[in-house]
């Protein structure tokens, strides 16, 4: 089987599994993509219990021999003996030393909430980092980190979701121009070309003067404007794939379209897909954070790390802001591009299956 | 002494875990003047002895754990690659099986036969183009001044090949290699390739290696013959001697592996399956602004036939003839004009969702088994496909039991049916696709070149097997194909295309025995007996 012909064929029909294997072998070889994931997926699953991590309810009391759920549930403060039939303030001192007269409270590491505002500074806000903020507080005395925390996990759920809608969105309308090919890919071509000259960050003005952009509005508007990115490599793959052997075997034997595109064409686009989304991902993350940055993105007080830069950028006499906010991005996107570059590199397949070195 | 000697030479793939040797204990022999043929099938590992050579081979993955080339007295492997590199294009030249990819899409012609002349010789920009022009019109190259700046699309298959034999030309080598040189070329265009590199070889007194698959090209052209199985060379001999008196069984059987067969004997008497009249397949040729229709490509140009119920009708043509659109646009699997008769209604004017029924009865196996079987899905689950699509089956051991039935009717174990298409051989794979139309019982099947991409002896069986099945089931078969030899042992009558038009049709014998149109008579030349004839357009 070792002609260098035969060796081709066989490479280029590969074995799936044995394919796979060496994109994760690929994948794995590569330290910084390989680390950057690990690190990345670590950071993502430790920010999304931040309500456990960063709060201003403590994760458990004992009062009185029964055990408190407050990060949960909501607790009146006569449960407590205290006077008000309104939820507890935790962090008031009176409250604290009604409990602690009965029983203990367990804080979490960072015991504010992202708007928890602290009132016990010692120096007006934004002060600077000390034992109790961490990494100081922000021009509203809100703990920087438990923002940052709030923050980062708000933003890659928004990216991710970004990410998974626009991926939808333009395999689907990709598919659909390069299977049918034609007049149906023509006009379709044009209107992207006519919607993608939209200016969108005026359209985004304009809408937000019109409604309240909340997490779904932003999500839906952007969605509007950043399906475009798929749709130029899997239309190239449909439209290679549709004149394949096997795609014409499939229409002789009956099979629909649809069928057709799902079973057959699909997994052929799949991989160039795959290889996209790390991008497409680090773009909507930061798409969100410049729109949070210039005042158009997620309502005022939201946690976004957009927002501390811009406070960062207001107050420059207080570093802490614009330095959490710069190094939490920077890292967190260039973690995003090795990651990406890293799976680019797996399913590569020239760089997999080149013959390593030719002396000429 | 002679020129090259290749002596006990191993070759070895590292891959991932595994270690395969693709040659074993390879010793061979070339004379100066001499041209000796290497044969093999697919896999026997004929390119990668060849290869070895100039120390092509993807190294450090491929190594020669044993043996030695001596080249003029001079050993080869070790060598320094400044050596090497003198060697390659300089003494010893290569000609690839794949004119359109061996040559660069983005130089002129002149640009890379020049570049190869200014590297090796040192010559300047006008020697080189005068040698450029002398070397073109050595190959037989039609209007050589003219076609100097043409790039190489503009060039057809055979022309490309032209150009690509005067590159290795240009140092005058002492040994030529050709690897698979014809293979992708049409028949006729591979007579005159062969012609040509006899006689250059005469001119030039050089020696050739040719490799190749088809034991038939080279008993006209080789001295000697070396033939090559599973990394061994099995036998080797004078040419005439190898063909008179074969000693092992392989060469034997490489040499009675001639596609033969009973095809069906015309029946008057059978109803018509399917009918065609007038059919025409037309491409707009698009051009400008507006994309406007400033003609058309011809592809099927009014083609009238009939097929009867366990008849086969053979389709003959070079590329670029037509028909396999033909092929298609019977099934509707591309839009055209012109009648479709079929089951006794016209399904021409059908809409694709009352098409869809029909095409249970209207089957397609086509050429290459690598390309035509989804690499993602097993063997089963393609074979499986047109039961779902049909409503066959209701359960699924019902499907499983079905499929199980239908491998086996094509001679596979129905054990291995849960197996993915690569881990079958391509005879195996061409079964595999039989298998998916076969299962459907259709009434007419189009076997585009079903066994133009398989390997001699598996070819015979795969034409065993159609004929059976044929017999079997009555079925209707349009057989295409440009090889001659196949459609002899396959079909009862003949059409021959060329640019979309019919230029000759009748029963197979007659056809075979007494081509009345030049282009017949020159396509049956060069198929049969390896000669290059003129035809008058």
């Amino acid at each position: 089987m070792l002609n260098p012909m035969s060796k081709k064929k066989q490479l280029l029909n590969f074995s799936f599994s044995r394919l796979n294997q060496r994109r994760l072998a690929s994948f794995y070889q590569n330290r910084r993509g390989y680390w950057s994931t690990w690190i990345f997926f670590t950071l993502f699953f430790c920010s999304l219990p931040a309500e456990f991590i960063a709060n201003d309810r403590p994760l458990l009391i004992q009062y009185k021999n029964q055990l408190y759920y407050p990060v949960i549930f909501t607790y009146s403060e006569t449960t407590f003996g205290g006077d008000f039939e309104t939820e507890a303030e935790y962090r008031d001192p009176f409250v604290r030393e009604l409990i602690e007269e009965n029983g203990w409270i367990i804080w979490p590491p960072i015991p504010y909430h992202y708007d928890t505002v602290n009132y016990n500074l010692k120096q007006p806000a934004p002060s600077p980092p000390d034992g109790d903020n961490i990494l100081g507080t922000d021009d509203q005395a809100r703990d920087v980190a438990a923002r940052l925390l709030y923050g980062y996990r708000i933003s890659l759920l928004f990216g991710v979701l970004l990410t998974v809608c626009s991926t939808i969105v333009g395999m689907t309308a990709g598919a659909i121009q390069g299977y049918f090919g034609g007049w149906i890919d023509l006009l379709f071509q044009r209107f992207i070309e006519v919607w993608q000259g939209l200016p969108t960050l005026y359209l985004l003005i304009i809408l937000a003067s019109i409604v309240e952009p909340n997490f779904w509005w932003l999500l839906g508007l952007l969605l509007l404007f950043r399906w475009m990115d798929l749709v130029g490599v899997v239309r190239a793959e449909f439209l290679r794939a549709r004149n394949f052997d096997f795609v014409k075997a499939a229409r002789a034997l009956g099979q629909s379209d649809a069928k057709i595109m799902w079973r057959h064409v699909l997994p052929n686009a799949m991989v160039s897909a795959l290889t996209f989304m790390p991008f497409i991902l680090t773009g909507s993350v930061g798409v969100l954070t410049s729109l949070d940055f210039l005042g158009f993105g997620l309502p005022p007080g939201s946690p976004s790390l957009g927002e501390l830069l811009k406070q960062g950028k207001n107050n420059l006499q207080a570093p802490w802001l614009g330095f959490s906010a710069f190094f939490t991005l920077a890292i967190m996107l260039s973690l995003l591009v090795f990651m990406g570059e890293a799976v680019r590199d797996a399913f590569d397949s020239r760089k997999n299956f080149a013959s390593s070195e030719d002396n000429a | 002494m002679s020129l090259l000697e290749i002596d006990n030479l191993g070759v070895r793939f590292y891959m991932e875990e595994s270690k395969i040797d693709a040659v074993h204990n390879a010793s061979l022999r070339i004379e100066e003047g001499q041209t000796v043929a290497l044969v093999g099938e697919s896999g026997s590992g004929k390119s990668v002895t060849a290869l070895s050579i100039l120390q092509l081979l993807p190294y450090p993955r491929a190594s020669h754990p044993h043996g030695s080339i001596l080249f003029d007295g001079q050993e080869l492997l070790g060598v320094h690659k400044d050596q090497l590199r003198a060697l390659r294009g300089g003494r010893i030249s290569m000609v690839f099986q794949e004119p359109m990819t061996s040559l660069n899409p983005l130089h002129s012609i002149e640009k890379q036969i020049n570049e190869t002349l200014i590297l090796h010789r040192g010559l300047d920009k006008n020697k080189a183009r005068s040698r450029t022009i002398e070397l073109l019109k050595k190959v037989g190259l039609p209007d050589v001044e003219k076609r100097l700046d043409a790039w190489p699309h503009q060039l057809s298959g055979g022309q490309r090949q032209r150009v690509m034999i005067a590159m290795a030309l240009a140092n005058e080598p002492d040994l030529l290699i050709a690897d698979e040189p014809t293979t992708a070329l049409d028949v006729t265009v591979q007579a005159q390739i062969l012609k040509l590199l006899k006689d250059l070889q005469k001119q030039l007194g050089m020696s050739i290696l040719l490799i190749t698959h088809d034991l038939g090209i080279v008993r006209h052209i080789a001295d000697r013959v070396y033939v090559m199985k599973d990394g061994h060379i099995v036998e080797h001999n004078v040419t005439h001697t190898l063909f008179s008196a074969p000693q092992h069984s392989y060469t034997k059987l490489l040499i009675n592996s001639e596609p033969h067969g009973d095809p069906p004997v015309i029946d008057e008497q059978t109803h018509v399956v399917i009918e065609t009249h007038d059919l025409k397949v037309h491409f707009p040729i698009l051009r400008g602004l507006l994309r406007r229709t400033v003609g058309h490509v011809k592809a099927v140009d009014g083609i009238s036939l009939q097929v009867r119920a366990g008849q086969t009708l053979g389709v003959v043509g070079e590329s670029g003839s037509g028909k396999s659109t033909l092929g298609q646009a019977l099934l509707r699997l591309i839009p055209s004009s012109g009648s479709i008769q079929f089951g006794g209604r016209d399904i021409q004017g059908l809409k694709e969702k009352d098409v869809r029924p029909l095409r249970r009865q209207l089957q397609i196996v086509f050429q290459d088994p690598f390309s035509s079987l989804s690499p993602r899905m097993s063997a089963f689950q393609i074979i499986e496909e047109g039961l779902l699509v049909h409503g066959i089956g209701a359960t699924h051991t019902e499907r499983r039991q079905h499929v199980a039935d239908s491998l086996r009717e094509v001679g596979l174990d129905a054990s291995s049916m849960d197996r993915f298409p690569h881990e079958f051989s391509g005879g195996q794979r061409q079964r595999i696709a039989i298998a998916r139309a076969m299962i459907l019982e259709p009434r007419f099947v189009v076997l585009d070149e079903p066994t133009s991409a398989l390997d001699k002896t598996v070819q015979a069986q795969i034409i065993e097997l159609l004929l059976s099945l044929q017999r079997k089931h009555k079925l209707a078969y349009l057989f295409i194909s440009h090889d001659l030899k196949v459609v002899r042992a396959m079909a009862s009558e003949v059409i021959v295309m060329k640019e979309g038009l019919v230029v000759e049709s009748g029963p197979t014998e007659q056809l075979f025995d007494d081509p009345q149109k030049d282009y017949t008579r020159a396509l049956l030349a060069a198929a049969l007996e390896g000669k290059a004839l003129e035809w008058e357009e």
